[in-house]
């Protein structure tokens, strides 16, 4: 009995590692991998959006997307492509931008010597764990014309004499989705850098004060050499993050007015799921993978570190 | 001593109070960054205020203007409305179940699998450890496609009848999709720093691998296990576009589809949308209060440690 215990025992330990490893590889192939490579097959087909009916096209989804309706961007690229590659770069460039530098600010103040930090830091984190569908119906009810808080303040403290339809305007609803992004990102960016500024060494920023370093130059060379594979990760993570989120621009505007704020996250839905085609989806689908670890090159490479993590 | 003079240099001189003496720098910056902070405060903040007095207050009261900044007769009846006009029990319910069981696969597989790729070499784990950091990259939102086409077709495995689409089964298995790899990520990083010197000490007091692991390693990895699953159940209890793509009524919705479907064509019912909005919140208002620690430790450990 305690001799085949013994035996069951080692046997069991000899499969450690198969028994550990093994169930996880297996459950990510099958709802990573298999998926995956389903995409890659289905961008091959174009479908009726009416029957459903699938033919097999090649690469014609591919070339459609890229260079259908002729006449955009140099006479050869797809104006409609174009067009929704503009506003997704204009609504990741500026979120990004603005909720990185405002992060950095406020990790900077949250990482001093600072009275009730941890409150202020548990009252910062708080927009990045709701649901960002919430978020984003929250925004809406705060632009909304009539009825919303903006236009309230703006009205009742008389900085305004007519309410602005914030969401009814390109321009306008374009910002607002941008000041609903960096709301709910920015506490993401503020958690990675404050990590990140526990790594500078105390002592050189006693040696920058002794040989009477501005506060520039105690950021640019003593804080942003240890801060860098943070900001790496950071930027990395929020760059990607935005291009493929679809929750507050589909709650906010749903790509309106008109096709002010479509971007590539409202395209791909409408495209596979309002209108069905799904072939047409699925190569979005493609380009958006290879964009991300496009994006994700790149900026190994400008930041010039081997890969950190993500 | 400095020329310069600051805006708070001339509040002090506003005070009588001699600046050079008696508002000494480091008194200056907290208090300008107790200024700043507060600031970014109240922005952070204000809009959460306004979703919660909009869903305390009847309808009439928050389409009349001018606005109330304070509600003038709270009431919970938004509350009590949603519950009784729509089935917002069985949408907390299907959040509930879809976020307790996707975290509870996450975080069992995700640490007995990050355990062994923080102590264990064996064929292929760089490579393995590199697709599942590789597959943490790829847009959910990029995989609707494949994702709808295999939950709405008849299973593979035979016994089953019926589809996925519409279950709270397909929600779960496709909310492993981003929390598994993340899980292991967390955990391996989280093993890494648990010293070896533990390990070996079981296995001298005579210790099976796995009673080694089970009595030894789980109960000092428990900080880490908790990180990674509050961030799993916050994930998956906030998911929005694969609930929105792979479920159509109320046996598998879940709150943050509940909450949307307030959002008709031409009108949006904001005092009852607040309420739900509220409830479906609720979770991470808690666990932001109260697991801080847990949330940023998790967070760090998943994107910055090496």
């Amino acid at each position: 009995m305690s001799q085949s215990n013994q035996s069951l025992r080692r046997t069991l330990d000899r499969l450690f590692v198969p028994l550990t490893v093994g169930p996880t590889i297996l459950w990510i192939a099958g709802i990573i991998v298999y998926p995956t490579l389903q995409l890659f097959w289905s961008s091959l087909f174009w479908t009726n959006p009416i029957t459903g009916a699938k033919e097999f096209v090649g690469i014609e989804n591919f070339v459609d997307l890229l260079f259908g309706d002729a006449g955009g961007w140099l006479g050869v690229l797809n104006p409609t492509f174009v067009n929704f590659t503009w506003n997704t770069i204009v609504y990741v460039g500026f979120s990004v931008t603005i909720s990185f530098l405002l992060g950095l600010g406020i990790a900077l103040l949250l990482n001093k010597d600072l009275a009730g930090r941890g409150w202020l830091r548990t009252a910062v984190i708080v927009p990045w764990i709701l649901p960002y569908v919430m978020s984003g119906l929250m925004w809406r009810w705060m632009f909304q014309a009539q009825y919303g808080a903006i236009n309230g303040v703006l009205v009742q403290s008389g900085l305004i004499d007519s309410k602005i339809a914030f969401l009814s305007d390109g321009t306008l609803a374009m910002m607002a989705l941008i000041v609903a992004d960096v709301w709910v990102f920015t506490p993401f960016i503020i958690i990675i850098l404050l990590a990140g500024l526990q790594n500078v060494p105390e002592q050189l920023y006693d040696a920058a004060e002794v040989d009477g370093a501005s506060r520039w130059s105690r950021f640019r060379n003593v804080t942003y050499p240890f801060l860098k594979p943070s900001i790496l990760v950071a930027l990395t993570i929020r760059i990607i993050f935005d291009i493929r989120a679809l929750d507050l621009v589909w709650v906010m505007t749903q790509g309106g007015p008109g096709k002010a704020t479509e971007v590539w996250a409202s395209w791909l839905y409408r495209t596979a799921m309002v209108f069905q085609r799904s072939g047409e989806g699925a190569a979005l689908g493609v380009v958006l993978l290879a964009v991300t670890f496009a994006i994700v090159a790149v900026l190994y490479k400008v930041f010039g570190e081997t890969p950190y993590s993500t | 001593m400095s020329t310069r003079t600051s805006y708070l240099d001339r509040i002090a001189d506003g005070f009588g109070l001699d600046t050079d003496n008696e508002w000494p720098s480091v008194v200056r910056e907290r208090l300008v960054a107790y200024g700043l902070l507060g600031v970014y405060v109240f922005v952070v903040w204000f809009p959460i205020y306004y979703i919660l007095i909009t869903s305390i207050q009847p309808t009439s009261e928050v389409l009349s203007l001018p606005i109330n900044f304070i509600p003038q007769q709270p009431t919970i009846g938004n509350y009590v409305d949603i519950f009784a006009n729509r089935p917002f029990e069985l949408y907390t319910f299907n959040s509930l179940v879809v976020a307790s069981t996707t975290t509870l696969i996450c975080v069992t597989l995700g640490t007995v699998t990050g355990y062994t790729f923080s102590r264990h070499d064996f064929l292929g784990n760089k490579a393995l450890l590199l697709s599942i950091v590789g597959a943490r990259m790829i847009p959910p939102i990029a995989l609707i496609v494949p994702f709808f086409s295999i939950m709405s077709s008849p299973p593979i495995i035979g016994g089953l009848t019926g589809s996925l689409y519409d279950t709270k089964i397909a929600l779960i298995l496709t909310y492993t999709f981003f929390n598994l790899p993340f899980a292991v990520w967390i955990m391996k990083n989280y093993f890494d720093g648990v010293p070896e010197s533990l390990d070996e000490q079981a296995q001298v007091d005579g210790c099976s691998q796995w009673e080694g692991f089970v009595k030894i390693i789980l109960p000092v990895a428990k900080p880490g296990i908790a990180a990674t699953a509050i961030l799993a159940f916050i994930f998956s209890w906030n998911e929005f576009v694969f609930a929105l793509v792979l479920t159509s009524s109320e046996q598998a919705q879940t709150l943050p589809i509940a909450v949307s479907l307030f959002v008709a064509d031409d009108f949006v019912d904001w005092a009852h949308l607040a309420a739900g909005g509220m409830i479906a919140a609720l979770p991470g208002i808690l666990f932001g209060l109260f697991f801080q620690r847990y949330i940023v430790s998790g967070l760090t450990q998943g994107a910055v440690k090496e």
